[in-house]
Parts: C-alpha cells; sequence; structure tokens
C-alpha cells in the first residue's frame, strides 16, 4: 500500500491523461524514511506511520507499551476499525517467527534499519559505467549486496 | 506449438473445469517465489530490496509443496530472487514434477551451466531464462557486462543436455524493436522452445523510477515487435494477450489469474503489487477487494500495467469464454502473422531512445553531456 502523497506523480500524471495515452509512467518520488522517528500522538498519525513502515524496505524498531521492544521487517499490517483491532506483522531480526504487535500496544515506532531500496540511481549505474570504462575496467556491474 | 500437446491439453482441460463448476475466479499459474535473494541487481527489479535476515530467509520444500497443493494451479513459475541460490531447489523442482505439475524455472542463468546436473530433463520441467534483449540491451537492463554471454551459454547448455528451455524478455522505455526482433532470431537459433515477451511495470522500490513504459507506448513499441512476425518465432504466451499488448484487444487485468506464494505468505493482491499478505490461499482469495485493482478501477499503481501476470490469464479466460473467444485464438495460432505496414513504417522510422543500451550513452558521452549526473 502506498499513501496519496507517494503517489502524487501517478496521480498527477493520471488527472490529465488517459492511461491509455500515457507514454512514459510516472515513478514514485522517494522519502527519506531512514532514521524517522513519527509522533505517534493521534490515532490518524499511528496509521499513517505504520503505513509507512510497511512500505518502508528497511528494518524497524517498535517499542510496545510495555518496555519490550521488536525489531525487524514490517511484512504486513492489518488495519481494523479501531487501533485495538490493527496489528502490525513483523519478522524479527533474531528469528524467523512473524510477530504481531496491536497499534494500540506501539508506543514508539523508528525506522532504524537502512532503506534497501534508496541510493541506487539509474543515472548512478550509468555513469559508474563510463568512469569504469574510461579507467580501462572489465566486466563492470552493480554488485547485489553482500548479506554477512 | 509453442508448448507441448500434453500440457495444452492439461491446462485447457483445467480451465474447462473451472468455468464448467461455474468459478468466478481462478488462478492460473502459481508465482511461487521461494527465496528474494539474486546474483544480480536490475535498475528495473522491486523484489531484491529487503534487509539482509529477509535475503537469507527461504522457503523449504515442504511449504512450496503446500502452497502449491492449496493453490491447485497446472502450473507453476519460480521466479525469485534468483531460485538456483537456493540449496533445496533441486529437490522443490522434483517434488514439482513428481506431482505433474509444469514448472517454469525463472533463472537469469549464471549458474545454470554449472547446477544442469542437479535437474532431470523432464516434459514438466522448463528453464525460463531471462535474457532481456541483444548482448548490450540485456547487459544494460541487468547493470552487468557479460550477463548476456553467460545466460545464453546456458541456454545452449540446457537445450544440448535435453532440457525445455523457453525465455523471458522485460522491455522498458528505451526499447529498440528491430533489436527485439533480432534478440527473437537469437534465440530461436539457439533452440528455445518458445519466448515469453512482457512490458516492464512501475515497479515503485526500483532503483530506476524513470522508463517505466505507459501503455500507449507499450502498445506502439509491441505492434512494431511482433507485427510482420517472422514463422520461426515461438511464443510461450496467450495469442489474446499478445494481441493485448500490440493494442489490438482490450482485456481486463485478472489480478488473481496468477497468485504469489513466498516467505511472507500469499501476496495481496498480485505479483507486482504488494498490499499486505495472507496465510492461505483461501483467505487470498476471500479478504482481497479485487475490484480495487487493474487499470479499469482507477488505482494509480495498476494505470500502467499490460504485464504477463495481470493480463496473461485474462488471455486465456478470453479464449475459453466464448466460441468466438476460441476461434480468435485458432485463427491467430495458425494464421497470425499480422501483417501490418504501418508496423513495418514504425520499424523503420524507430528512433532509439538518448538513455537506451550503453553503446547508445557513448553517443551522448561524447558531448560530456553526462559529467554533470549525479550518483550515489
Amino acid at each position: 500500500m502506498a499513501t496519496e502523497a507517494q503517489e502524487a506523480a501517478k496521480i498527477e500524471q493520471l488527472a490529465h491523461a488517459n492511461p491509455d495515452e500515457i507514454e512514459v509512467a510516472a515513478g514514485r518520488e522517494k522519502e527519506q524514511l531512514e532514521g524517522w522517528i513519527p509522533s505517534l500522538a493521534s490515532e490518524a498519525e499511528t496509521r499513517e506511520a505504520l503505513e509507512k513502515a510497511f512500505d518502508y524496505r528497511g528494518d524497524i524498531t517498535i517499542t510496545r507499551k510495555d518496555g519490550t521492544k521488536v525489531e525487524g521487517y514490517l511484512f504486513d499490517r492489518r488495519s481494523g476499525a479501531t487501533l485495538e483491532s490493527s496489528y502490525a506483522r513483523v519478522i524479527p531480526t533474531n528469528s524467523p517467527e512473524k510477530v504481531n504487535v496491536a497499534y494500540s500496544d506501539i508506543a514508539a515506532l523508528a525506522f532504524s534499519g537502512r532503506d534497501t531500496a534508496a541510493g541506487k540511481t539509474f543515472e548512478a549505474w550509468v555513469k559508474k559505467y563510463w568512469e569504469k570504462k574510461a579507467a580501462g575496467e572489465k566486466n563492470i556491474q552493480i554488485e547485489p549486496e553482500k548479506l554477512d | 506449438m509453442a508448448v507441448p500437446v500434453s500440457q495444452a491439453w492439461t491446462v485447457a482441460s483445467y480451465v474447462l473445469k473451472q468455468k464448467l463448476k461455474g468459478r468466478k475466479r481462478y488462478p492460473l499459474v502459481l508465482m511461487l517465489e521461494p527465496l528474494f535473494r539474486c546474483n544480480l541487481a536490475c535498475a528495473g527489479c522491486g523484489k531484491i530490496q529487503y534487509p539482509a535476515h529477509i535475503l537469507k530467509a527461504e522457503l523449504t520444500p515442504e511449504e512450496c509443496f503446500k502452497a502449491v497443493e492449496e493453490c491447485g494451479t497446472p502450473m507453476v513459475a519460480i521466479p525469485g530472487g534468483e531460485p538456483l541460490l537456493h540449496p533445496k531447489m533441486p529437490e522443490i523442482v522434483a517434488g514439482l514434477v513428481a506431482r505433474k505439475k509444469y514448472v517454469y524455472m525463472c533463472t537469469n542463468a549464471l549458474l545454470l551451466k554449472e547446477k544442469l546436473h542437479l535437474f532431470k530433463p523432464s516434459k514438466y520441467l522448463s528453464f525460463s531464462v531471462h535474457v532481456d534483449g541483444q548482448k548490450e540491451h540485456h547487459d544494460f537492463a541487468v547493470c552487468r557486462e557479460g550477463g548476456h554471454d553467460i545466460a545464453m551459454e546456458g541456454v545452449r547448455a540446457a537445450v544440448a543436455a535435453g532440457f525445455r528451455v523457453t525465455t523471458n524478455t522485460t522491455l522498458f522505455d528505451g526499447a529498440d524493436p528491430n533489436s527485439v526482433r533480432r534478440h527473437f532470431d537469437e534465440l530461436m537459433s539457439a533452440g528455445v522452445e518458445s519466448m515469453m515477451v512482457s512490458p516492464g511495470y512501475t515497479y515503485d522500490k526500483a532503483p530506476d523510477q524513470k522508463h517505466f513504459l505507459g501503455r500507449a507506448r507499450s502498445k506502439k513499441l509491441f505492434r512494431a515487435i511482433l507485427s510482420n512476425r517472422k514463422k520461426s518465432w515461438q511464443f510461450n504466451a496467450s495469442p489474446m494477450f499478445m494481441e493485448f499488448l500490440m493494442g489490438k484487444k482490450d482485456l481486463k487485468c485478472t489480478p488473481w489469474g496468477m497468485p504469489t506464494f513466498s516467505i511472507f505468505g500469499w501476496q495481496k493482491p498480485c505479483y507486482l503489487l504488494q498490499d499486505g499478505y495472507a496465510d492461505t490461499f483461501r483467505e487470498l482469495m476471500e479478504t482481497v477487494e479485487w475490484s480495487n485493482y487493474g487499470t479499469e478501477s482507477g488505482n494509480p499503481r495498476c494505470a500502467n500495467c499490460m504485464v504477463h501476470s495481470g493480463y496473461e490469464a485474462s488471455g486465456v479466460n478470453y479464449t475459453f469464454g466464448s466460441l468466438k473467444g476460441m476461434l480468435e485464438t485458432a485463427r491467430a495460432m495458425f494464421f497470425g502473422s499480422y501483417k501490418d505496414n504501418g508496423a513495418m513504417k514504425l520499424l523503420n522510422e524507430w528512433k532509439p531512445a538518448q538513455h537506451g543500451p550503453l553503446v547508445q550513452i557513448a553517443a551522448a558521452q561524447q558531448s560530456n553531456e553526462l559529467q554533470g549526473v549525479s550518483g550515489d
């Protein structure tokens, strides 16, 4: 799911063009969410923050109201009528078991992990390619990230 | 035939059975994603951006088999990530073949040659090798110089070892239809059984957010590529889906046609969009508000989608939905060369995009235009 702000470019494009007449489809502006600690003062803020956490491709840290913490990847959220019936679903960094946390139990949320979808632009790849080519390098590539 | 007769028969009888049962929504292909990690980092891919502990996770063979039983489709595609990085992939494939599922194991083929001995040729197994175009186009798309040559070496090795080999080509803005047609010639010469081709989709997480084809350009591009078709080309796609790509037919998205199962569960609603996960296939089918998806829904995230995972099933459904659909499909299969002078003109006048494959960027670089481009 994405918020309207995240989809603004596509919404703007569709406001002026029929989908069947679009030549190049709008992408998405990246939000800088890494390190963000949202305010969860209201129900709307809590829901918005957890929606962004679901969209985020790094780990997050949830601090429950009892002081315990869950750090991991928020892979899903279920939005109910109330905060009690809404919950975040997390795969912790240290366990493969899926953990559910009710929105109403959340005291704090932090976008604590690195955003794995950020910073690798296509333009950067092209620029690096030509720099390496000029330096005489062979087998130029973008390496997948090391996992250890 | 682009697929073995037994496969065509299995799929046709499955679809007809669903229709006779009166099922409004039924899946056609299970997209089984046993892992997300990959040995490439392609600019157009939004599948591999996860923290390390997620990229290290993988489905067990038992979890894969359970998902396949739940879903019940006659065909299973195994994308990823790169499936050949999964240590138990041979066991997973063997288990699916034993269940008489037609398996398309999608791979970038970087490891195919060295891992080939772990698999047995079968009419139920096809390696679906991702090759995004001729050498320079492919290397550009996968952001790796030399990737094309390794992939084609894998293709040839698999063909020589008696495996069914199909290919999968994804096209983005900047694709050159003349080059794509030469690419088809090369693939058929290499002995592939059939080819699949699809426009790229606006993956929100893809590093490249500026080169996704809009529907108008997709139709133009595919009309140029797929009209005036050579007899030697075999496609692994519904003829109606291909007419849809060429702008000759309107189809509505079938978002439940190719459901996806991964370490997170059943992906809502489809292979390309992530709106959450269901724990069972039944939950997926019953809890997704399907009317919120597809171009006709007005959902901005679906606006440019013409991808096979949404529309291939629509094409199949169209074929089996009426006598007219069957006749149109038969006509397309037996007489569909799609002679089109306008398409030929398009081909002859096509101007390569500025940001196209690396050789074309070289021309732009001569004027030092790229000096000012910022990077990470």
